[in-house]
């Protein structure tokens, strides 16, 4: 018998990542808006610019990491998860968890790499 | 008989998008979904503008001064994705307390004609319409400060 593409038993996992995932993300924006936002006085400047000197604290490197590995899994499962529905047939699901997985690496890579080399 | 090819099958792929007619749920899930991918393209273009600071911060600038050329539009769409992330966020928490731990539903009842389901008591409109005035509310102020940051109010 030919090995299914799509499996529930997998799927279940993928949502469990995804609230696990949702989850982080509630904690770590809130935090991230109560330590820099116009309720502390702390807040990008009106035309946005970044703050490159704080680049290297480590309040920016966790909490952003931990927001770039949250964001990237979580939105990249949720967008094959809305193309899943559309997909028909279910066997062809293996292509588009394929292009997740590149899609996620590639997201992580390019974040992974802004975090550790922006000083 | 191939499905995907029968009108059927593609009047219901366009359908899935059109909440109108249906129960708040079905708002829920379409908006849901169109701020999650409104969100997802927030986070490939926010990468790439973060990325800019690896190039050097004449890079970062020339991005920035390019966002920045489009005026008013930026504003807008920054204010799109702050009510999508408000949105999202808020539903999610929502539909995580109903999936996950089973709250704000209904016990389960026999399935009766005129299949009133109990998912959607009391309790989840409550919620539904109480996280719908606090984004609301929250978009609003964030668009103020948008307005802000442009000096126009």
């Amino acid at each position: 018998m030919a090995k299914e593409s799509y499996s529930l038993f997998k799927e279940s996992w993928g949502m469990l990542l995804t609230y696990l995932t949702a989850m982080v993300l509630v904690v770590v924006l809130t935090i991230h808006l109560l330590l820099e936002s116009p309720l502390t006085g702390v807040q990008l400047d009106a035309t946005l610019l970044f703050p490159v000197a704080r680049a290297n604290l480590i309040y920016f490197k966790a909490v952003f990491g931990l927001l770039l590995y949250a964001a990237v899994i979580h939105g990249v499962n949720g967008l094959r998860v809305i193309a899943l529905e559309w997909l028909h047939p279910r066997k062809r699901a293996w292509l588009l968890n394929l292009l997740a997985v590149i899609l996620m690496g590639f997201f992580l890579a390019l974040g992974s790499y802004t975090l550790v080399t922006v000083v | 008989m191939n499905l995907a090819k029968t009108p059927r099958f593609k009047a219901g792929l366009l359908s899935s998008l059109v909440p109108f007619g249906f129960n708040v749920e079905r708002w829920g899930y379409v908006i849901h979904r169109v701020t999650g991918v409104i969100l997802i393209g927030y986070l490939a273009a926010h990468l790439f503008e973060t990325f800019q600071l690896s190039m050097g911060q004449t890079a970062w600038l020339g991005t920035m001064a390019a966002l920045h050329s489009l005026g008013p539009l930026e504003m807008v769409g920054l204010w799109l994705v702050a009510g999508s992330a408000l949105y999202h966020g808020a539903n999610g928490i929502r539909l995580i307390l109903n999936e996950m731990f089973g709250m704000l539903m209904g016990k389960p009842i026999m399935p009766v004609y005129p299949y009133s389901p109990t998912s959607l008591g009391r309790n989840q409109k409550i919620a539904v319409w109480m996280i719908t005035a606090v984004v609301l509310a929250l978009w609003l102020w964030a668009g103020l400060y948008l307005l802000a940051g442009l000096g126009v109010v």
